[in-house]
């Protein structure tokens, strides 16, 4: 036992499909060193305390992705998660398993949905019959056509995005910051030639549903950043497309209000996400806001300094040209 | 009863390709797995793939330096077979997608591999498994197929001269099933848990192998393993040899660059057994560092600079940063060898078909063998593609000539009954404590350097283990991912397979590759140069021997 050895206090949640009845957390106590991976904690209580605690795990070097679980309420794997800094903040380590996939028993969940999405998207190489790939030999590809992979490679598909998602737990038809940052990985292969028809496809019940709250970047633990590649996604949808759904009309007409006149003007928001004639639908949200807030109907007058935002978007106009 | 034409055991790339050769050719194909196919331990490797691609090199000078790494006990001709299909390899699996590491000529970017004539390591920054594992899924993905995901390999049923199917165990729900299979491909990956100190994932547990064994296989040279020269400390997680052909050293307390005095020529980029047995030499007499965790020697990356080691070596950082609180920019990281790849495996021909009809074997499950007695690093990605092709089309043209199969409900019973009594005892012997004893004994007796006492000591512990295993006791009562049942399955694979590694590296009384006895440390060609072939018995592995196949390289010593 290393001299710096602390007490770590296991709060792990149980609970067993076939079995039933209510889940328990049940509390181990082990004495480790602070820089033990959490992983490596639960392996030891498995051997030595309770060999009927399950879960998955394979690797324990973070490639696998395996053992995706939530760790004092985050997203984490537990290979790489240690237990000094656990009990450090929280005095406890309380580890449940993912969530918005069903539990099977204590940690393992049924990862069928995560998959069922990852399908979806199609993840394979599109060919054009008319560009065949070069016989016999590797395509072509520049270091700068890699870089504009970004970190999607390195994506182990171990779930913990779609785990801290509130999109996926709010409409299981979201596809999921994975399956997005994959999409994100075969729209900027140049070896593929579906991308057009790819990033319209993914916009119906897709794309759009996201978010924006990064919390899937937070949560994925090789830095892949999906929501930053699913902002990428959004703007080339916009590109190939414009506005055809709420999420993208929603996102030129915040644009343009804020372009006209530094301000949003509510109202005409929601004429540009819905239509005129879905506003109807929006009339009884509108009246309860309306009643709390009656200057959204005012048509707001342009701000003070607004000539700064044209040279702004004039400028990030001029970097998008420049981006995938 | 499931039935299917081919079935594929083990979802790592060998099994994956396997699997997509055998739809190629038109056959009904399942795979079983114990692990979602993405999660395989072929995704750990890091370093990369070789291939001759490279103007100033040659297939010969590949097929030249794998003769040469494997200690000439490869099989020449399955060598020129592998070093030949390795450019083709490389070219399918960049169509499939994979996502390789570039030149700025638009080229395969590669990098430095010890024990090579050249630059010949294709990769994909430090995850080129990965990077292949992500690129094959892909592929197989457009192809109709079944996938048993998170089932166990339980039994093969070989009757009447021929595979029947196997028997398997679906975690998820806790039943045992039945597949009838015309043909059978093995490509369950090694058995490196047998060790403490190992590089390999948990679920490395050579099921595939016993299994085999169990249903008659021949068993082929066990006795070499190989210990991977740079695991980082204590957690034994692996540190590419891609490192140090990117120009990392290694030095010892003093200081100094000891390769120099082990592999004057080519240094840290020796084989690997030769940069294994000088790390431990250096430990030994007391040259290395010491800690709570053993001995150990520095693995230097700093002089590369930043930039290089955050684009090349990324994983390896991350490794080094989370699970060791090391950052390799700044200072050293501490490396001891670790158990890491099984030369040996279920005995194969080219084709992947073994001694029973209907079986056949890809993979490091599988020994060709290409890699002798020691195996050189970036070939064992190339193996389990290469081998899974040839063992997927083997398989379904087997399937295509046979005969349909039957399996009885007894195949099942057989499994099954033993099974039950393990959870009934009372009381009797835990599956993690035979195995921590095991790998106890395995550290102790049959790792780097060996010698026949110690040898004949450590056989007799894993059969004293053996007879404890008798009295296997689950107390997991659940249906569902019952892991101390599936622990206890494993342990027993582990078990009979640490028993013939004792046994053929008792009956070699030579030193070669990786396999080196302080009591006979040179290499006995009029003897030894054979291949150890085990055959299950009844008091345990009937050894006998093959000859090792020659074309064009006669045997030299190996100097690096």
């Amino acid at each position: 036992m290393p001299a710096d050895a602390i007490s770590a206090k296991f709060d792990v949640r149980r609970w067993d499909a076939v079995a039933g009845g209510a889940p328990r957390y049940q509390r181990y106590e082990l004495e480790l060193a602070p820089h033990t991976p959490i992983l490596s904690a639960l392996l030891r209580i498995r051997d030595e305390v309770d060999p009927s605690l399950t879960l998955r795990y394979s690797c324990r070097s973070a490639i696998c992705g395996s053992c995706a679980m939530q760790i004092n309420s985050k997203s984490r794997l537990a290979c790489e998660t240690q237990v000094g800094p656990e009990m450090d903040r929280h005095g406890r380590i309380v580890v449940e398993p993912m969530r918005n996939q069903p539990v099977l028993r204590d940690l393992v969940v049924d990862q069928s949905p995560f998959w069922t999405q990852y399908d979806r998207i199609e993840p394979h190489l599109k060919l054009d019959p008319a560009h065949p790939m070069p016989e016999g030999r590797p395509t072509s590809m520049t270091p700068e056509q890699v870089e504009r992979f970004k970190e999607t490679p390195r994506c182990i598909a171990c779930a913990a995005c779609y785990s801290a998602c509130p999109a996926v737990e709010a409409d299981a038809a979201f596809p999921g910051p994975m399956a997005l940052a994959k999409l994100y990985r075969f729209v900027v292969d140049p070896r593929d030639h579906a991308t057009q028809d790819r990033l319209v496809r993914i916009q119906p019940n897709g794309l759009w549903l996201c978010l924006r709250c990064h919390l899937c970047t937070e949560a994925c633990p090789k830095d892949v950043r999906p929501s930053e590649r699913i902002r990428d996604l959004k703007e080339m949808a916009i590109a190939v497309q414009g506005g055809t759904e709420r999420g993208s009309r929603h996102a030129i007409g915040f644009k343009e209000n804020i372009e006209d006149r530094g301000l949003l003007s509510e109202a005409k928001l929601v004429r540009q996400t819905y239509g005129a004639a879905g506003m109807i639908g929006q009339l009884p949200q509108g009246l309860r806001i309306w009643r709390k807030k009656p200057e959204v109907l005012h048509k707001p007058r342009r701000i003070e300094g607004a000539d700064e935002l044209d040279r702004i978007y004039e400028a990030l106009d001029r970097e998008s040209e420049g981006a995938p | 009863m499931l039935k299917h034409e081919v079935v594929v055991v083990g979802a790592g790339l060998a099994g994956q390709r396997a699997a997509l050769a055998a739809r190629e050719a038109g056959r009904d194909v399942a795979i079983v797995s114990k692990l979602h196919p993405l999660r395989s331990h072929s995704g750990a490797a890091q370093g990369g793939i070789n291939a001759a691609l490279g103007a100033e090199d040659s297939v010969d000078t590949h097929i030249y330096d794998t003769v040469k790494g494997s200690d000439y006990l490869g099989d020449q001709d399955a060598i020129e077979f592998f070093c030949r299909e390795a450019g083709p390899t490389v070219v399918e699996m960049e169509h499939f997608g994979t996502v390789f590491s570039r030149s700025p000529d638009g080229s395969l970017a590669r990098r430095a591999f010890g024990g090579a004539g050249f630059p010949r390591t294709i990769y994909a920054a430090d995850r080129t498994g990965l990077a292949l594992l992500q690129g094959l899924w892909e592929r197989l993905g457009i192809e109709q197929f079944t996938l048993y995901n998170e089932w166990d390999l339980m039994r093969l049923v070989v009757r009447d001269g021929r595979v029947q199917g196997l028997v398997v165990f679906d975690r998820i729900h806790g039943i045992f099933e039945e597949i009838a299979a015309k043909s059978v491909v093995l490509a369950t990956g090694p058995a490196g848990r047998i060790y403490g100190r190992t590089t390999n994932a948990h679920t490395c547990t050579g099921d595939g192998i016993a299994v085999a064994y169990d249903a008659g296989a021949f068993v082929k040279d066990m006795e070499f393993v190989q210990f991977h020269p740079t695991a980082l400390l204590e957690s034994s997680i692996l540190i590419t040899e891609g490192a140090r052909g990117e120009g990392g050293i290694l030095k010892n307390a003093t200081g100094e660059r000891f390769m120099t005095r082990y592999a004057p020529h080519v240094l840290e980029l020796a084989s690997r057994d030769v940069v294994s047995r000088a790390i431990v030499t250096e430990v030994a007499e007391g040259r290395g560092f010491s800690g709570p965790y053993g001995g150990y020697v520095h693995l230097e990356l700093m002089h590369l600079g930043r930039e290089k080691i955050e684009s090349r070596l990324q994983e390896i950082c991350d490794f080094s940063r989370h699970f060791a609180g090391i950052d390799p920019v700044r200072e050293p990281i501490p490396v001891y060898p670790a158990q890491h790849y099984m030369m040996g495996g279920i005995g194969t021909n080219i084709r992947g078909a073994t001694n029973l009809a209907g079986v056949f074997a890809a993979g490091e499950a599988a020994c060709v063998s290409i890699h002798g007695a020691n195996r050189l690093g970036g070939n064992s990605l190339l193996e389990t593609l290469v081998f899974g092709q040839q063992a997927g089309k083997a398989a379904a043209e087997y399937a295509a000539g046979a005969p349909a199969t039957q399996l009885r409900a007894a195949d099942l019973e057989a499994v099954e009954t033993p099974l039950r009594a393990w959870s009934s005892r009372p009381d009797g012997e835990d599956p993690a404590r035979l195995r921590t004893e095991m790998q106890q004994t395995m550290e102790r007796y049959a790792g780097i350097y060996r010698n026949e006492a110690d040898l004949f000591e450590g056989l007799k512990r894993i059969r004293a283990l053996r007879a404890r295993f008798e009295r296997i006791r689950v107390v997991d009562a659940s249906k569902v991912y019952n892991l101390n049942l599936t622990d206890a399955v494993e342990v027993g694979h582990m078990l009979e397979l640490a028993e013939i590694i004792f046994v053929g590296a008792y009956a070699r009384t030579e030193s070669r590759g990786a396999h080196a006895r302080t009591d006979f440390p040179k290499r006995d060609d009029a003897k030894w140069m054979r291949h150890t072939m085990a055959e299950k018995g009844p008091e345990g592995p009937r050894l006998s021997y093959t000859p090792v196949a020659f074309t064009r390289w006669e045997p030299k010593e190996r100097v690096y």
